[in-house]
């Protein structure tokens, strides 16, 4: 099956073209369906992969490349022919990704047939959500790093489409130009990070690149540089401290489609790009700090965030952004493993959510939770599956989300102490958070009864979708974990760290054997790798131990503030605390300073413009006038004193052409320009000149 | 020695623009439609015969005043394809006199003609002439519209500047002159000293005039937009890209720019057009004045791989020419056609352009995010290399400038498109579109999608006429 890997990307682009240009726009149409069976497809292979993968059928990593196109490249004066390869390169994560990525996406296609079905662009919202996830899962098989960054500025697109999707209102429009801004900000990191691999390194073969480290070519300093580009993509994408402005503002988009950028695509792209990239950065120490803070921070200021929100799609919202967080503090400390398993139990329940938040919103037509309540007994289908997401999100022991959060802080928790101890405090904010939003939404009683009484329960294909995240929030955790599955499938990659080449021969030999060996990940590597992080899998015991009943407590905590129809406790405690609750509802005041930012920028053009208008008009053309005036007195003097009058016909002539063209040419602005364009001139014959 | 012969493509256009002009005594006002197939059909055989001749050994070689390579041959091609796309456009293109159908197609043909001259010469006083043949045809077609006043605007700031910039080329060259004793472009001749620096500054900023780079880009926004639309099509890319291979020639081949320390005013020069053209296309709400400062801000992009000074620069350079073509004159001919039928170049004409001509939308979406530089497209695939290449040769502050311009472009350019896809058509007005333009747009489209899903083609075409003789 593995060597089919090439059409999982493909068939799903295919599914979009087909309904984006070969169908009629129509509500009823069954039009979805084309993208259901494509998903489905694509959700078959990747299946019988993982599967193949996992029994051991298969050795992984798969690499195959066919030639794509070439051109001359000099690399350290070496000149030659760059042959730049297009292919699939499929490891573990890899793997375990498609899976993750097209399940999800099938969900949300089932989900969105009955809940996009009174939409009027019906058919285009399943070409975009097809085109999405194409466009995600090329980035996951590419083997070729060029073409990932193809699929990544695709998705980025395909992401401005869809949050755009109900253009009519303003909110979306915002939001989809924030997003797309925002993140095409953060591309141009990873764009820069890659001319510099290609400058260095010669290619952007991903196997080529991780050889190229093994062999010791690259410095530190240059490691560095790139991996900072690399993350500065995935703040971008994956939504990390301070551009992660963006995604609670891109829920203005169907909640679906949320569901899809929350979990499947687009936020998971920034980490997979950081994890398919690991062995620069853990050439980086450097870097890899950064990333471990700056996962910490943004997971921090998210959850803090999401303490206050009242829109429930927003909580939602900040707490992705908070478990992100995670993942990159994860990758950050060298955490390879449990970064990348909390991506993948993080998807299933993170997409449930939003469905579930969905459903309820389908239901109750508003996206504030104050207006919920007592949803339970009108929607028991989505209350319990929702309970079970709560509880996989909170690390509840059992739920999938207890094993990889563990994990990371386990991981964390060796590596660097501080931040350990503020990931613990915002693993029980998102305990309580999570709790909150249930509690507020579901329990007690109804606080809008009008709302209440049209709420009702969503239809089977809503449900079903909701029933079957449900199982997987549940028990992928255990299932991956189970004979240290997820150790084996998602391996850290190892560099070798040696002498440069040439320093003793039979280093270099070794070496070269060693990266030869390297990219396969030899057993014996996987096996140091998997000895060393299991070490690091687990926390102290006592803290092991302790850590459930944290999340219990704080679980509690929110029972006890936000029970019953008022949660007088809760506003009591707000209005004590009025400042914090105010930095945390302004979002830490960022918007603002973006706002302030663009602001600045406008004043410093708009002073530029005044330098323009007042300064250089005044000074120069003013006076560049006076002098032609001057000039205009003497000629006028010398022309009477010398010139016969002989010549009025054409004095006569010239003022007429003269007054003509005058009008033709606005105020001046020629000799404005010719001005600058001396200036210019003199500037640089001076630079030059004077060197 | 003369080798008069390789310059035969060139002299047969300019004799079929006299024909053309001739014929346009004896063609009727109602007929005049003639002399535009007469002329874009000559164009395009002279095309053939200079595509087909790419590659062949006997066609190039070295004259007196001209040196014909592979390089000159296919920035001949790309002239050649535009001033073919553009008549093309010329013929849907309602605004224009029917009685003067004669005089603008000869023109076009004329301009053409010098440009091919100018790719190919090797002498100051060449490049002076093919210059000047250039530029007083640009400014008669700028201000082809007489009755639009903002076309005579622009054909008369246009040529205001034009003379500015040739005094300034004259100059230059009179110091080359006396720095070299002679108007023959060869690094043997000339002492190296401040008097040839001057002088190869002020060419360069002669060249730079033709090619809108900063400082000398400031005609560009009025005279695009004055311009009759296929004139500004025309204008944005055949001069320009003519102009970038006499500058590779001059400063690339005859004197490197490294051995003259000009690189850093060429890396200077490169930032300040980008910038300058992409910021101010921001606040443009005119779509040609828009894609005039895109324009500028293309050849801020071009200049980077002049200033890598590497092959592989040149490479990007060249596959950038081509790409530009396609992406450039798509995008115009859409311009066109929304704005004969709107009546006007307002961005708000692009309002809902999606519900009525799908088709044309999506070309010029994709048009505008290969300009962008947006991957698959081929304009990322020319940006890859430029870039790359300046990263290589160790100017990476250039490379940073480049991309972090490229974000600021997608700005703008996504601005139509927002438009196009998102917005409410203000009219019920229908949008004819004539079939020259349907076939230029597609040709376009196709090209930009091509050549960006895979390139190989073009690379090789490219790899194969880098050469240049001296």
């Amino acid at each position: 099956m593995i060597e089919h890997a090439y059409l999982i990307p493909l068939i799903p682009f295919a599914a979009s073209l087909i309904m984006m240009f070969g169908a009629k726009e129509d509500p009823h149409s069954p039009v979805a369906w084309i993208g259901i069976g494509a998903m489905t497809i694509c959700l078959g292979l990747s299946v019988s992969i993982l599967a193949a993968a996992a029994g051991g059928q298969i050795p992984l990593p798969y690499e195959h490349n066919w030639h794509w196109f070439s051109f001359a490249a000099s690399i350290g004066g070496k000149s030659f022919l760059y042959d730049m390869p297009i292919g699939v390169l499929i490891d573990g994560p890899a793997a375990v990704l498609l899976v993750v990525v097209t399940l999800v996406s099938l969900m949300v296609q089932i989900y969105s047939v009955a809940y996009m079905h009174e939409d009027t662009r019906y058919k285009r919202y399943f070409a975009f959500v097809s085109f999405f996830t194409a466009s995600m899962l090329g980035l996951v098989v590419s083997s070729n790093i060029l073409v990932g960054f193809m699929s990544w500025e695709l998705m980025g697109l395909s992401s401005y489409l869809l949050i755009g999707f109900w253009f009519e209102k303003d909110g979306p429009t915002e939001a989809q130009k924030k997003a797309f801004m925002t993140t095409k900000l953060g591309d141009s990191g990873l764009y820069l990070a890659l001319l510099f691999i290609f400058a260095k390194v010669g290619s952007f073969q991903i196997t080529q690149i991780h050889q190229f480290i093994n062999n010791g070519y690259m410095t530190g300093t240059v490691a560095t540089v790139i991996a900072i580009g690399i993350l500065f993509g995935a703040m971008g994408k994956s939504a990390q401290f301070p551009l992660f402005i963006w995604l609670p503002d891109a829920m203005e988009g169907p909640t679906p489609g949320s569901a899809l950028i929350h979990a499947a695509t687009m936020v998971a792209a920034g980490i997979f790009v950081v994890a398919r990239l690991y062995f620069i950065f853990l050439a980086a120490p450097d870097a890899m700090l950064v990333a471990a803070w700056i996962g910490c921070i943004t997971a921090f200021m998210a959850a803090a965030m999401a303490l206050v929100s009242y829109d429930i799609k927003r909580v939602l919202a900040f707490s992705t952004v908070s478990q992100l967080g995670f993942m990159m503090c994860a990758l950050g400390v060298g955490g390879y493993t449990s970064g990348l398993f909390h991506l993948t139990t993080h998807a299933f329940f993170k997409a449930l959510l939003f469905l579930g938040a969905g459903s309820v919103i389908h239901s109750v037509h508003t996206n504030d939770m104050r207006l919920m309540g007592g949803l339970s007994k009108k929607m028991p289908i989505t209350f319990v599956t929702m309970g079970a997401a709560i509880l996989a999100i909170a690390g509840i022991p059992g739920t999938s989300g207890y094993y990889s959060k563990d994990m990371i802080l386990a991981n964390i928790y060796y590596a660097n102490q501080p931040i350990f101890w503020i990931m613990l405090g915002t693993a029980l904010m998102t305990a309580f958070y999570m709790s909150r939003l249930f509690i507020l939404t579901f329990w007690g009683d109804d606080r809008d009864h009008e709302k209440h009484h049209h709420a009702h329960e969503s239809p089977f294909l809503i449900t079903g979708p909701l029933v079957l995240l449900a199982f997987l929030s549940l028990v992928s955790g255990y299932m991956l974990n189970r004979d240290d599955l997820v150790y084996r499938l998602l391996a850290k990659p190892t560099i070798s760290a040696q002498a440069p080449a040439g320093h003793a021969p039979v280093h270099a030999e070794a070496a070269s054997a060693d990266a030869h060996a390297a990219p396969a990940l030899s057993a014996a590597a996987a096996e140091h790798a998997e000895g060393g992080a299991h070490h690091e899998g687990h926390l102290p015991h006592w803290l092991h131990l302790a850590l459930p009943f944290l999340v219990l407590g704080s679980i509690g905590l929110a029972f006890t503030l936000y029970k019953g129809p008022r949660y007088a406790l809760a506003d009591g405690l707000k209005s004590t605390f009025a400042p914090a609750f105010h930095l945390l509802d302004r979002r830490w005041f960022l918007d603002d300073a973006f706002d302030l930012l663009v602001v600045f920028c406008d004043k410093v053009a708009a002073v530029a413009f005044w330098i323009d208008a007042n300064v250089v008009d005044r000074v120069f053309v003013d006076g560049w006038g006076l002098l032609t005036r001057v000039f205009a007195e003497i000629s006028n003097l010398i022309d009477a004193l010398f010139v016969d009058r002989t010549v009025d016909g054409f004095g006569g002539l010239s003022l007429d052409l003269g007054v003509g063209l005058r009008g033709l040419v606005k105020e001046g602005q020629v000799q404005e320009y010719l001005m600058y364009v001396a200036i210019a001139f003199s500037l640089a014959a001076t630079l030059i000149l004077t060197r | 020695m003369n080798n008069l012969r390789l310059l035969l493509p060139e002299a047969i256009l300019a004799t079929l623009g006299l024909v053309v002009l001739l014929a346009d005594l004896f063609v009727p006002v109602k007929k005049a439609r003639v002399l535009y197939h007469l002329a874009w059909l000559s164009a395009a055989g002279v095309l053939l015969w200079t595509a087909l001749t790419l590659g062949d050994p006997s066609a190039h070689g070295v004259g007196s005043l001209w040196s014909v390579d592979p390089f000159s041959q296919f920035f001949k091609v790309t002239t050649l394809l535009t001033c073919v796309l553009c008549l093309l456009l010329g013929l849907d293109y309602k605004e224009l006199p029917e009685k003067h159908a004669g005089t603008f197609s000869a023109l076009m043909l004329f301009s053409t003609a010098g440009l091919m001259y100018l790719v190919s010469s090797t002498n100051l006083l060449m490049i002076f002439v093919a210059l000047e043949v250039v530029s007083i045809s640009s400014f008669i077609l700028t201000g082809f519209e007489r009755q639009n006043h903002k076309s005579n605007e622009g054909a008369m700031k246009y040529f205001l500047f034009g003379a500015f910039s040739s005094a300034i080329l004259v100059f230059g060259i009179s110091l080359y002159y006396g720095a070299a004793g002679t108007v023959q472009l060869a690094a043997a001749s000339a002492a190296p000293g401040p008097m040839l620096i001057l002088a190869l500054v002020l060419i360069l900023l002669g060249f730079a005039f033709k090619a809108s780079i900063a400082p000398m880009h400031f005609w560009v926004p009025d005279a695009y937009e004055g311009a009759p639309t296929p004139v500004t099509t025309f204008l944005s890319v055949a001069p320009k890209l003519a102009t970038f291979a006499a500058l590779a020639r001059v400063f690339g081949s005859i004197f490197p720019l490294e051995a003259y320390d000009l690189t850093l005013l060429f890396s200077i020069m490169a930032a300040l057009t980008m910038t300058i053209g992409n910021f101010t296309a921001m606040f443009q709400t005119d779509a040609k004045r828009l894609l005039a400062y895109s324009s500028v801000a293309q050849a801020g992009y071009l200049l980077i791989g002049l200033a890598a000074g590497s092959p592989l620069g040149r490479e990007g350079v060249m596959l950038y020419s081509f790409v530009y073509v396609a992406m450039n004159v798509g995008a115009f001919a859409v311009i066109q056609a929304v704005g004969s039928a709107k009546g006007s170049y307002d961005l708000s004409a692009f309002d809902g352009l999606s519900k009525h001509r799908l088709g044309l939308a999506l070309s010029l979406m994709f048009c505008l995010l290969s300009l962008a530089g947006i991957p698959p497209l081929a304009g990322f695939m020319g940006k890859l290399i430029i870039f790359s290449s300046a990263v290589q040769a160790g100017h990476w502050w250039l490379a940073i400038v480049g991309v972090v311009n490229s974000v600021v472009s997608v700005y703008y350019y996504f601005a139509i498109a927002h438009r196009m896809f998102f917005r409410e058509p203000a009219d019920e007005k229908a949008i004819p579109v004539g079939a020259y333009v349907c076939g230029g747009v597609a040709l376009a489209v196709v090209g930009v999608l091509l050549f960006g899903l895979y390139p190989e083609p073009l690379l090789a075409g490219v790899r194969a006429s880098t050469k240049i003789l001296p």
